[in-house]
Protein backbone atom coordinates (compact mmCIF):
# COMPACT_ATOMS: atom_id res chain seq x y z
CA UNK A 1 0.00 0.00 0.00
CA UNK A 2 2.31 2.39 1.20
CA UNK A 3 4.76 1.33 -1.55
CA UNK A 4 2.68 2.65 -4.43
CA UNK A 5 2.60 6.35 -2.07
CA UNK A 6 6.10 6.44 -1.30
CA UNK A 7 6.75 8.62 -4.35
CA UNK A 8 4.49 11.07 -3.48
CA UNK A 9 4.88 11.04 0.53
CA UNK A 10 8.93 11.03 -0.05
CA UNK A 11 9.50 14.51 -0.59
CA UNK A 12 7.97 15.47 2.87
CA UNK A 13 9.85 13.00 4.70
CA UNK A 14 12.96 14.34 3.34
CA UNK A 15 12.35 17.87 4.18
CA UNK A 16 10.50 16.80 7.76
CA UNK A 17 13.96 16.71 9.86
CA UNK A 18 14.42 20.12 9.27
CA UNK A 19 10.64 21.19 10.75
CA UNK A 20 10.78 18.94 13.51
CA UNK A 21 13.85 20.38 15.31
CA UNK A 22 13.08 23.46 13.80
CA UNK A 23 9.40 23.54 15.88
CA UNK A 24 11.28 22.12 19.06
CA UNK A 25 14.55 24.40 18.96
CA UNK A 26 13.24 27.48 17.29
CA UNK A 27 9.73 27.89 16.99
CA UNK A 28 8.82 26.85 20.46
CA UNK A 29 11.76 28.79 21.78
CA UNK A 30 10.27 31.99 20.35
CA UNK A 31 6.90 31.79 22.05
CA UNK A 32 7.80 30.58 25.20
CA UNK A 33 10.96 33.32 25.17
CA UNK A 34 7.41 35.63 25.31
CA UNK A 35 6.08 34.03 28.27
CA UNK A 36 9.69 33.61 30.19
CA UNK A 37 9.67 37.41 29.99
CA UNK A 38 6.41 37.82 31.63
CA UNK A 39 7.48 36.10 34.65
CA UNK A 40 9.79 36.78 37.38
CA UNK A 41 12.35 33.45 37.76
CA UNK A 42 14.01 32.59 40.71
CA UNK A 43 16.80 30.63 39.31
CA UNK A 44 15.50 27.49 36.66
CA UNK A 45 11.97 27.62 38.52
CA UNK A 46 9.53 29.46 37.60
CA UNK A 47 8.56 32.49 40.25
CA UNK A 48 5.59 34.69 40.05
CA UNK A 49 3.84 36.02 36.87
CA UNK A 50 4.41 39.85 36.37
CA UNK A 51 2.73 41.25 33.30
CA UNK A 52 4.63 43.33 31.55
CA UNK A 53 6.80 44.58 34.49
CA UNK A 54 10.19 42.98 33.26
CA UNK A 55 9.96 45.02 30.29
CA UNK A 56 9.31 48.69 31.93
CA UNK A 57 12.26 47.93 34.19
CA UNK A 58 14.64 48.26 30.94
CA UNK A 59 13.65 51.77 30.99
CA UNK A 60 14.70 52.34 33.77
CA UNK A 61 17.66 50.33 34.21
CA UNK A 62 21.07 52.06 33.69
CA UNK A 63 22.98 48.99 32.82
CA UNK A 64 20.37 48.33 30.02
CA UNK A 65 20.84 52.21 28.66
CA UNK A 66 24.62 52.38 28.77
CA UNK A 67 24.79 48.72 26.87
CA UNK A 68 22.06 50.40 24.46
CA UNK A 69 24.39 53.59 24.07
CA UNK A 70 27.83 51.69 23.84
CA UNK A 71 26.65 49.22 21.08
CA UNK A 72 25.09 52.44 19.29
CA UNK A 73 28.38 53.97 19.28
CA UNK A 74 30.18 51.16 18.35
CA UNK A 75 27.88 50.67 15.53
CA UNK A 76 28.44 54.50 14.34
CA UNK A 77 31.97 54.09 14.71
CA UNK A 78 32.81 50.43 13.22
CA UNK A 79 29.85 50.60 10.33
CA UNK A 80 30.80 53.53 8.50
CA UNK A 81 34.66 51.90 8.72
CA UNK A 82 33.90 48.54 7.48
CA UNK A 83 31.59 49.35 5.18
CA UNK A 84 33.77 52.40 3.65
CA UNK A 85 36.67 50.82 4.13
CA UNK A 86 35.76 47.28 2.55
CA UNK A 87 34.34 49.58 -0.53
CA UNK A 88 37.66 51.64 -1.25
CA UNK A 89 39.57 48.14 -0.48
CA UNK A 90 37.12 46.67 -3.30
CA UNK A 91 37.84 49.42 -6.02
CA UNK A 92 41.95 49.33 -5.00
CA UNK A 93 41.91 45.42 -5.41
CA UNK A 94 40.26 45.48 -8.74
CA UNK A 95 42.50 48.21 -10.29
CA UNK A 96 43.98 47.33 -13.62
CA UNK A 97 47.45 49.17 -11.88
CA UNK A 98 47.47 46.87 -9.06
CA UNK A 99 50.10 43.83 -8.83
CA UNK A 100 49.76 40.48 -6.97
CA UNK A 101 45.96 41.07 -6.63
CA UNK A 102 45.30 37.53 -5.31
CA UNK A 103 48.16 37.83 -2.95
CA UNK A 104 46.64 40.98 -1.40
CA UNK A 105 43.24 39.77 -1.93
CA UNK A 106 44.35 36.63 0.96
CA UNK A 107 45.90 39.05 3.19
CA UNK A 108 42.85 40.92 3.59
CA UNK A 109 40.98 37.73 3.98
CA UNK A 110 43.40 35.83 6.27
CA UNK A 111 42.02 37.63 9.64
CA UNK A 112 38.55 35.57 8.88
CA UNK A 113 40.04 31.96 9.48
CA UNK A 114 40.94 32.79 12.91
CA UNK A 115 38.53 32.47 15.40
CA UNK A 116 36.58 35.43 17.47
CA UNK A 117 39.03 34.10 20.63
CA UNK A 118 41.85 33.70 19.14
CA UNK A 119 41.43 37.57 17.66
CA UNK A 120 40.52 38.92 20.50
CA UNK A 121 43.52 37.41 22.80
CA UNK A 122 45.82 38.51 20.14
CA UNK A 123 44.62 42.14 20.22
CA UNK A 124 44.81 42.03 24.12
CA UNK A 125 48.57 41.23 23.39
CA UNK A 126 49.07 43.52 20.66
CA UNK A 127 47.57 46.85 22.40
CA UNK A 128 48.40 45.68 26.21
CA UNK A 129 49.93 48.55 28.10
CA UNK A 130 52.75 48.43 28.49
CA UNK A 131 54.58 46.00 26.69
CA UNK A 132 52.13 45.65 23.95
CA UNK A 133 53.29 45.93 20.11
CA UNK A 134 51.49 49.22 19.59
CA UNK A 135 52.44 51.19 22.92
CA UNK A 136 56.05 50.12 22.41
CA UNK A 137 56.00 52.16 18.98
CA UNK A 138 54.63 54.74 20.89
CA UNK A 139 57.34 55.19 23.37
CA UNK A 140 59.80 54.92 20.83
CA UNK A 141 58.91 57.96 19.04
CA UNK A 142 60.69 60.12 20.95
CA UNK A 143 58.03 63.06 21.10
CA UNK A 144 56.83 62.13 24.75
CA UNK A 145 54.04 60.30 23.85
CA UNK A 146 51.74 58.77 26.52
CA UNK A 147 51.40 54.92 26.59
CA UNK A 148 47.41 54.52 25.41
CA UNK A 149 45.16 52.49 27.96
CA UNK A 150 43.54 50.25 25.34
CA UNK A 151 42.44 47.75 27.41
CA UNK A 152 41.15 49.84 30.98
CA UNK A 153 40.49 53.34 29.94
CA UNK A 154 36.86 53.75 29.53
CA UNK A 155 37.29 56.50 26.67
CA UNK A 156 38.88 53.82 24.69
CA UNK A 157 37.09 50.80 25.24
CA UNK A 158 34.91 50.80 21.75
CA UNK A 159 37.41 52.66 19.66
CA UNK A 160 39.51 49.47 20.55
CA UNK A 161 36.07 47.24 19.99
CA UNK A 162 36.10 49.18 16.68
CA UNK A 163 39.78 47.97 15.33
CA UNK A 164 39.10 44.70 16.46
CA UNK A 165 36.14 44.58 14.41
CA UNK A 166 38.24 46.26 11.80
CA UNK A 167 40.69 43.97 11.77
CA UNK A 168 38.61 40.49 12.05
CA UNK A 169 35.59 41.88 9.70
CA UNK A 170 37.03 43.46 7.02
CA UNK A 171 37.41 40.63 4.31
CA UNK A 172 34.15 39.96 4.75
CA UNK A 173 32.81 43.36 3.59
CA UNK A 174 35.31 42.81 1.29
CA UNK A 175 33.96 39.69 -0.02
CA UNK A 176 30.71 41.21 -0.50
CA UNK A 177 31.75 44.47 -2.00
CA UNK A 178 33.65 42.20 -4.47
CA UNK A 179 31.27 40.51 -5.54
CA UNK A 180 29.16 43.91 -6.17
CA UNK A 181 31.66 45.38 -8.34
CA UNK A 182 31.49 42.44 -10.68
CA UNK A 183 27.78 43.11 -11.27
CA UNK A 184 28.56 46.41 -12.55
CA UNK A 185 29.08 46.36 -16.58
CA UNK A 186 32.37 47.59 -17.95
CA UNK A 187 30.63 49.51 -20.48
CA UNK A 188 29.94 52.39 -17.95
CA UNK A 189 33.28 52.63 -17.02
CA UNK A 190 34.54 52.78 -20.76
CA UNK A 191 31.97 55.70 -21.60
CA UNK A 192 33.00 57.35 -18.27
CA UNK A 193 36.72 57.37 -19.33
CA UNK A 194 35.56 58.43 -23.07
CA UNK A 195 33.82 61.58 -21.11
CA UNK A 196 37.43 62.13 -19.30
CA UNK A 197 36.30 61.59 -15.95
CA UNK A 198 39.13 61.24 -13.03
CA UNK A 199 39.25 57.46 -11.15
CA UNK A 200 37.62 59.54 -7.90
CA UNK A 201 34.63 61.19 -10.70
CA UNK A 202 34.23 57.85 -11.97
CA UNK A 203 34.05 56.30 -8.28
CA UNK A 204 31.54 58.57 -7.05
CA UNK A 205 29.19 58.82 -10.32
CA UNK A 206 29.67 55.69 -11.53
CA UNK A 207 30.39 53.25 -8.79
CA UNK A 208 28.85 54.57 -5.57
CA UNK A 209 25.25 55.02 -6.93
CA UNK A 210 25.20 51.74 -8.65
CA UNK A 211 26.51 49.94 -5.18
CA UNK A 212 23.92 51.72 -2.68
CA UNK A 213 22.21 48.27 -2.52
CA UNK A 214 25.03 46.31 -1.82
CA UNK A 215 26.02 49.20 0.57
CA UNK A 216 22.63 48.83 1.81
CA UNK A 217 22.84 45.26 2.66
CA UNK A 218 25.72 45.30 4.06
CA UNK A 219 25.10 48.22 6.75
CA UNK A 220 21.86 45.59 8.12
CA UNK A 221 24.38 42.92 8.25
CA UNK A 222 26.47 45.27 10.59
CA UNK A 223 23.80 46.15 12.40
CA UNK A 224 22.22 43.07 13.30
CA UNK A 225 26.24 41.42 14.01
CA UNK A 226 26.85 44.01 16.30
CA UNK A 227 23.60 44.22 17.99
CA UNK A 228 24.66 40.23 18.31
CA UNK A 229 28.37 40.37 18.83
CA UNK A 230 29.43 38.76 22.19
CA UNK A 231 32.25 36.72 21.92
CA UNK A 232 34.62 40.08 21.17
CA UNK A 233 34.15 42.42 24.21
CA UNK A 234 33.85 39.12 26.39
CA UNK A 235 38.11 38.38 25.52
CA UNK A 236 38.98 41.96 25.80
CA UNK A 237 36.80 43.65 28.23
CA UNK A 238 35.62 40.09 30.78
CA UNK A 239 31.93 39.76 31.42
CA UNK A 240 31.38 43.24 33.37
CA UNK A 241 32.44 45.00 30.34
CA UNK A 242 35.40 46.40 31.82
CA UNK A 243 36.11 49.64 33.71
CA UNK A 244 32.94 51.57 34.47
CA UNK A 245 31.06 49.06 31.89
CA UNK A 246 32.33 50.93 29.49
CA UNK A 247 32.89 47.89 27.22
CA UNK A 248 29.26 46.36 28.12
CA UNK A 249 27.13 45.32 24.83
CA UNK A 250 23.70 44.61 24.79
CA UNK A 251 24.58 41.23 23.74
CA UNK A 252 27.56 40.96 26.81
CA UNK A 253 24.42 42.09 28.79
CA UNK A 254 21.86 40.11 27.56
CA UNK A 255 24.57 37.11 28.90
CA UNK A 256 25.54 38.43 32.00
CA UNK A 257 21.82 38.78 33.17
CA UNK A 258 20.88 35.42 31.77
CA UNK A 259 23.68 33.16 33.08
CA UNK A 260 25.61 34.82 35.54
CA UNK A 261 22.56 36.93 37.65
CA UNK A 262 19.92 34.06 36.62
CA UNK A 263 17.58 36.32 36.17
CA UNK A 264 15.97 34.67 32.76
CA UNK A 265 12.67 36.31 33.00
CA UNK A 266 14.54 40.08 32.62
CA UNK A 267 17.05 38.55 30.36
CA UNK A 268 14.51 37.22 27.81
CA UNK A 269 12.87 40.23 28.01
CA UNK A 270 15.91 42.08 27.15
CA UNK A 271 16.93 39.73 24.36
CA UNK A 272 12.70 40.55 23.05
CA UNK A 273 13.09 44.19 22.45
CA UNK A 274 16.69 43.69 21.02
CA UNK A 275 15.26 41.48 18.99
CA UNK A 276 12.42 43.67 18.03
CA UNK A 277 14.69 46.71 17.58
CA UNK A 278 17.27 45.03 15.09
CA UNK A 279 14.56 43.49 13.14
CA UNK A 280 13.22 47.51 12.89
CA UNK A 281 16.70 48.75 12.04
CA UNK A 282 16.94 46.12 9.28
CA UNK A 283 12.94 47.27 7.83
CA UNK A 284 14.34 51.24 8.28
CA UNK A 285 17.34 50.37 6.20
CA UNK A 286 15.53 48.81 3.51
CA UNK A 287 13.03 51.41 3.04
CA UNK A 288 15.57 54.09 2.64
CA UNK A 289 17.23 51.63 0.46
CA UNK A 290 14.14 51.48 -1.65
CA UNK A 291 13.34 55.32 -1.90
CA UNK A 292 15.77 55.93 -4.94
CA UNK B 1 49.95 61.35 -18.53
CA UNK B 2 52.97 58.22 -18.62
CA UNK B 3 53.73 59.94 -15.55
CA UNK B 4 50.44 60.67 -13.93
CA UNK B 5 50.29 56.62 -14.40
CA UNK B 6 53.32 55.69 -12.47
CA UNK B 7 52.38 58.19 -9.95
CA UNK B 8 48.81 56.78 -9.45
CA UNK B 9 49.97 53.15 -9.84
CA UNK B 10 52.80 53.86 -7.05
CA UNK B 11 49.82 55.59 -4.89
CA UNK B 12 47.81 52.77 -4.84
CA UNK B 13 50.62 50.33 -3.84
CA UNK B 14 51.36 52.03 -0.86
CA UNK B 15 47.71 52.24 0.42
CA UNK B 16 46.62 48.45 -0.27
CA UNK B 17 50.43 47.52 0.90
CA UNK B 18 50.21 49.50 4.21
CA UNK B 19 46.53 47.94 4.64
CA UNK B 20 47.94 44.88 4.29
CA UNK B 21 51.00 45.24 6.66
CA UNK B 22 48.18 46.55 9.42
CA UNK B 23 46.71 43.14 8.58
CA UNK B 24 49.26 40.95 9.27
CA UNK B 25 50.79 42.33 12.27
CA UNK B 26 48.50 41.10 15.16
CA UNK B 27 49.24 37.34 13.40
CA UNK B 28 52.71 38.34 13.60
CA UNK B 29 53.18 39.70 16.60
CA UNK B 30 50.88 36.22 17.83
CA UNK B 31 53.37 33.88 16.32
CA UNK B 32 56.37 35.73 17.59
CA UNK B 33 55.32 35.88 21.20
CA UNK B 34 54.13 32.54 21.33
CA UNK B 35 58.17 31.47 20.58
CA UNK B 36 58.90 33.53 23.68
CA UNK B 37 59.44 32.85 27.25
CA UNK B 38 57.13 34.68 29.58
CA UNK B 39 59.51 36.83 30.97
CA UNK B 40 60.68 38.26 27.32
CA UNK B 41 57.00 38.80 26.28
CA UNK B 42 56.25 41.03 29.59
CA UNK B 43 59.71 43.20 28.99
CA UNK B 44 59.69 46.68 27.84
CA UNK B 45 61.22 47.71 25.54
CA UNK B 46 59.92 44.61 23.32
CA UNK B 47 61.74 42.12 20.79
CA UNK B 48 60.44 41.88 17.38
CA UNK B 49 62.56 38.97 17.10
CA UNK B 50 62.21 36.06 19.95
CA UNK B 51 65.82 37.07 21.64
CA UNK B 52 65.53 33.28 23.58
CA UNK B 53 63.06 31.05 21.16
CA UNK B 54 61.52 28.39 22.69
CA UNK B 55 58.74 25.50 22.06
CA UNK B 56 58.30 25.39 26.16
CA UNK B 57 54.99 27.02 25.45
CA UNK B 58 53.83 24.54 23.25
CA UNK B 59 54.51 21.73 25.78
CA UNK B 60 53.52 23.34 28.70
CA UNK B 61 50.14 23.99 27.12
CA UNK B 62 49.51 20.58 25.92
CA UNK B 63 51.21 19.12 29.29
CA UNK B 64 49.81 21.16 31.57
CA UNK B 65 46.49 22.51 30.58
CA UNK B 66 43.50 20.81 29.14
CA UNK B 67 44.48 22.16 25.33
CA UNK B 68 44.60 19.33 23.67
CA UNK B 69 41.42 17.89 25.28
CA UNK B 70 39.46 20.93 24.22
CA UNK B 71 40.69 20.12 20.62
CA UNK B 72 39.47 16.99 20.17
CA UNK B 73 36.43 17.93 22.11
CA UNK B 74 35.78 20.48 18.75
CA UNK B 75 36.91 17.99 16.35
CA UNK B 76 34.58 15.60 17.22
CA UNK B 77 31.41 18.43 18.12
CA UNK B 78 32.54 19.85 14.38
CA UNK B 79 32.48 16.31 12.67
CA UNK B 80 29.04 15.51 14.31
CA UNK B 81 27.71 18.79 12.87
CA UNK B 82 29.26 18.00 9.49
CA UNK B 83 27.73 14.65 9.03
CA UNK B 84 24.76 15.87 9.93
CA UNK B 85 24.29 18.91 8.45
CA UNK B 86 25.17 17.92 5.31
CA UNK B 87 23.37 14.89 4.88
CA UNK B 88 19.97 16.31 5.94
CA UNK B 89 20.30 19.58 4.29
CA UNK B 90 21.09 17.80 1.10
CA UNK B 91 17.99 15.23 1.78
CA UNK B 92 15.64 18.69 1.64
CA UNK B 93 17.46 20.35 -0.92
CA UNK B 94 16.66 17.34 -3.02
CA UNK B 95 13.25 17.63 -1.96
CA UNK B 96 12.67 21.04 -2.82
CA UNK B 97 14.62 21.09 -6.43
CA UNK B 98 13.57 18.23 -7.84
CA UNK B 99 9.88 17.29 -6.07
CA UNK B 100 6.43 19.28 -6.86
CA UNK B 101 4.64 18.86 -3.87
CA UNK B 102 1.78 20.48 -2.31
CA UNK B 103 3.08 23.69 -0.37
CA UNK B 104 6.47 23.15 -1.48
CA UNK B 105 7.16 26.72 -2.09
CA UNK B 106 5.32 28.32 0.94
CA UNK B 107 7.44 25.71 3.03
CA UNK B 108 10.93 26.45 1.55
CA UNK B 109 10.01 30.33 2.23
CA UNK B 110 8.84 29.48 5.78
CA UNK B 111 12.83 27.36 5.72
CA UNK B 112 14.34 31.11 4.28
CA UNK B 113 12.46 33.25 6.98
CA UNK B 114 14.03 31.09 9.55
CA UNK B 115 17.22 32.83 9.23
CA UNK B 116 16.22 35.98 10.57
CA UNK B 117 15.58 34.73 14.23
CA UNK B 118 18.11 36.37 16.08
CA UNK B 119 19.76 34.15 18.33
CA UNK B 120 19.25 35.79 21.50
CA UNK B 121 15.44 35.20 21.27
CA UNK B 122 16.31 31.42 21.39
CA UNK B 123 18.92 31.30 23.64
CA UNK B 124 17.13 31.59 27.26
CA UNK B 125 14.09 29.02 26.71
CA UNK B 126 16.58 26.73 25.00
CA UNK B 127 18.37 27.10 27.95
CA UNK B 128 15.74 26.22 30.15
CA UNK B 129 14.03 23.28 27.52
CA UNK B 130 17.81 21.44 27.64
CA UNK B 131 18.03 21.92 31.25
CA UNK B 132 14.37 19.88 31.37
CA UNK B 133 15.65 17.34 29.25
CA UNK B 134 18.49 16.73 30.91
CA UNK B 135 21.25 18.10 28.02
CA UNK B 136 22.92 20.62 30.01
CA UNK B 137 26.69 19.81 30.40
CA UNK B 138 25.94 17.37 27.32
CA UNK B 139 27.30 17.92 23.64
CA UNK B 140 24.10 17.31 22.44
CA UNK B 141 22.83 21.39 22.04
CA UNK B 142 25.55 22.27 20.41
CA UNK B 143 24.73 19.76 17.75
CA UNK B 144 21.02 18.46 17.41
CA UNK B 145 19.30 22.42 16.65
CA UNK B 146 22.10 22.71 14.05
CA UNK B 147 20.43 20.17 11.73
CA UNK B 148 17.62 22.88 11.21
CA UNK B 149 19.99 24.75 8.71
CA UNK B 150 18.11 26.86 6.48
CA UNK B 151 20.86 28.15 5.02
CA UNK B 152 22.37 24.96 4.41
CA UNK B 153 19.28 23.29 2.65
CA UNK B 154 18.85 27.17 0.51
CA UNK B 155 22.79 26.23 -0.88
CA UNK B 156 22.31 22.71 -1.90
CA UNK B 157 18.98 23.26 -3.52
CA UNK B 158 20.61 25.56 -5.82
CA UNK B 159 23.40 23.27 -6.61
CA UNK B 160 20.83 20.21 -6.81
CA UNK B 161 18.62 22.11 -9.12
CA UNK B 162 21.28 21.89 -11.69
CA UNK B 163 21.20 17.91 -12.19
CA UNK B 164 19.48 17.01 -15.39
CA UNK B 165 16.49 15.96 -14.50
CA UNK B 166 17.40 12.79 -17.38
CA UNK B 167 19.82 11.35 -14.75
CA UNK B 168 16.98 10.99 -12.06
CA UNK B 169 14.67 9.46 -14.27
CA UNK B 170 17.10 7.14 -16.01
CA UNK B 171 17.60 5.69 -12.04
CA UNK B 172 13.82 5.41 -11.63
CA UNK B 173 13.75 3.40 -14.90
CA UNK B 174 16.49 1.19 -13.73
CA UNK B 175 14.67 0.53 -10.26
CA UNK B 176 16.02 3.17 -7.73
CA UNK B 177 13.80 4.14 -5.08
CA UNK B 178 13.60 7.47 -3.74
CA UNK B 179 16.15 7.24 -1.40
CA UNK B 180 18.32 5.60 -3.65
CA UNK B 181 18.02 8.31 -6.23
CA UNK B 182 19.06 10.91 -4.06
CA UNK B 183 22.08 8.43 -2.33
CA UNK B 184 23.24 7.30 -5.23
CA UNK B 185 22.91 9.58 -8.23
CA UNK B 186 22.32 13.06 -6.35
CA UNK B 187 25.08 12.76 -3.55
CA UNK B 188 28.31 11.49 -6.02
CA UNK B 189 27.20 14.45 -8.53
CA UNK B 190 26.91 17.39 -6.74
CA UNK B 191 30.21 16.57 -4.29
CA UNK B 192 32.30 19.54 -4.71
CA UNK B 193 29.20 21.89 -3.08
CA UNK B 194 28.70 19.05 -0.08
CA UNK B 195 32.59 19.79 0.35
CA UNK B 196 32.00 23.49 0.37
CA UNK B 197 28.77 23.33 2.86
CA UNK B 198 31.00 20.84 4.80
CA UNK B 199 34.17 23.63 5.42
CA UNK B 200 31.37 26.21 6.12
CA UNK B 201 29.74 24.21 8.71
CA UNK B 202 32.67 23.05 10.20
CA UNK B 203 34.28 26.33 10.71
CA UNK B 204 30.98 27.73 12.20
CA UNK B 205 31.24 24.90 14.82
CA UNK B 206 35.12 25.23 15.75
CA UNK B 207 34.65 29.14 15.87
CA UNK B 208 31.18 28.57 17.92
CA UNK B 209 31.93 30.48 21.33
CA UNK B 210 28.46 31.29 23.04
CA UNK B 211 26.66 28.17 22.84
CA UNK B 212 29.26 25.96 24.23
CA UNK B 213 29.54 28.43 27.28
CA UNK B 214 26.27 28.50 28.51
CA UNK B 215 26.08 24.87 28.11
CA UNK B 216 29.51 23.65 29.39
CA UNK B 217 30.09 22.72 32.77
CA UNK B 218 32.72 20.56 33.06
CA UNK B 219 36.33 20.97 32.09
CA UNK B 220 37.05 18.10 30.02
CA UNK B 221 33.60 19.03 27.27
CA UNK B 222 34.92 21.86 26.73
CA UNK B 223 35.75 22.75 23.29
CA UNK B 224 39.04 24.20 22.09
CA UNK B 225 37.63 27.70 22.48
CA UNK B 226 36.57 27.68 25.93
CA UNK B 227 39.83 26.33 26.92
CA UNK B 228 41.43 29.10 25.34
CA UNK B 229 39.73 32.07 26.90
CA UNK B 230 39.91 30.11 30.01
CA UNK B 231 44.10 29.91 29.40
CA UNK B 232 44.03 33.57 29.01
CA UNK B 233 42.12 34.82 32.06
CA UNK B 234 42.89 32.36 34.63
CA UNK B 235 42.00 34.29 38.24
CA UNK B 236 44.39 37.44 38.35
CA UNK B 237 46.77 35.43 36.25
CA UNK B 238 47.11 36.54 32.56
CA UNK B 239 49.27 33.31 30.77
CA UNK B 240 49.95 35.42 27.65
CA UNK B 241 52.57 32.78 26.71
CA UNK B 242 49.83 29.68 26.60
CA UNK B 243 47.64 32.36 24.80
CA UNK B 244 49.83 32.71 21.87
CA UNK B 245 50.47 29.11 21.64
CA UNK B 246 46.94 28.01 21.80
CA UNK B 247 46.27 30.75 19.72
CA UNK B 248 48.19 29.53 16.81
CA UNK B 249 47.38 25.51 17.42
CA UNK B 250 43.81 26.46 17.09
CA UNK B 251 43.58 28.50 13.83
CA UNK B 252 46.20 25.84 12.16
CA UNK B 253 43.16 23.40 11.02
CA UNK B 254 40.87 25.75 9.79
CA UNK B 255 43.99 28.01 8.08
CA UNK B 256 44.57 24.20 6.30
CA UNK B 257 41.26 24.03 5.00
CA UNK B 258 40.99 27.52 3.97
CA UNK B 259 44.14 27.65 2.36
CA UNK B 260 43.47 24.47 0.37
CA UNK B 261 39.72 25.18 -0.42
CA UNK B 262 39.81 29.01 -0.44
CA UNK B 263 37.96 29.27 -3.24
CA UNK B 264 35.09 27.48 -2.17
CA UNK B 265 35.15 29.07 1.24
CA UNK B 266 35.16 32.50 -0.49
CA UNK B 267 31.79 31.73 -2.46
CA UNK B 268 30.29 30.20 0.56
CA UNK B 269 30.95 33.07 2.47
CA UNK B 270 29.38 35.40 -0.21
CA UNK B 271 26.46 33.81 0.24
CA UNK B 272 26.79 32.92 3.78
CA UNK B 273 26.47 36.65 3.71
CA UNK B 274 23.64 37.28 2.14
CA UNK B 275 21.84 35.08 4.53
CA UNK B 276 21.50 37.81 6.58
Amino acid sequence: MLGSKWPKIAPYVFISPFFVIFLVFGAFPIVFSGVVSLIDWKGVTMGEFVGLRNYLNLFRDSDFQRAVLNTLYLLVLSGPLTIGGGLVLAVLLNSQLLRLRGMFRTIFYLPMAVSLVVAGLAFSMLLNKPFGFVNDIILRQGLNLEPIDFLTNPLAAIPTLTLLILWRCIGNDLVIMLAGLQSISPELYEAARIDGASPFQTFVYVTLPLMVPIILFDAILSTVNTFNMFAEPYILFGTEGGVDQAGLTTGLLVYRTSFKYFKFGYGAAMAYLLGVVIFVLSLVQLRLGQRD
Amino acid sequence: MQRQFLVSRTLIHLIVGAGAALMLLPLYWMVVSAFKPLPEILTVPVTFIPYNPTLENFRGLLTETLFARGMLNSIIIAMANVVLQVFFCSLAGFAFAKYRFWGRDVLFMLVLGTVMIPQYVTLIPNFLLMGRIGWLDTWLPLIVPGIANAFGIFWMRQYIATVPDELLDAARIDGAGEFGTYWRIVIPVIKPALVTLALFVFSVSWNEFLLPLVYLRSKELYTVQLVMANIFRVQYKVNYHWAMASAILATLPMAVLFATLQKQFISGLTLGGLKG
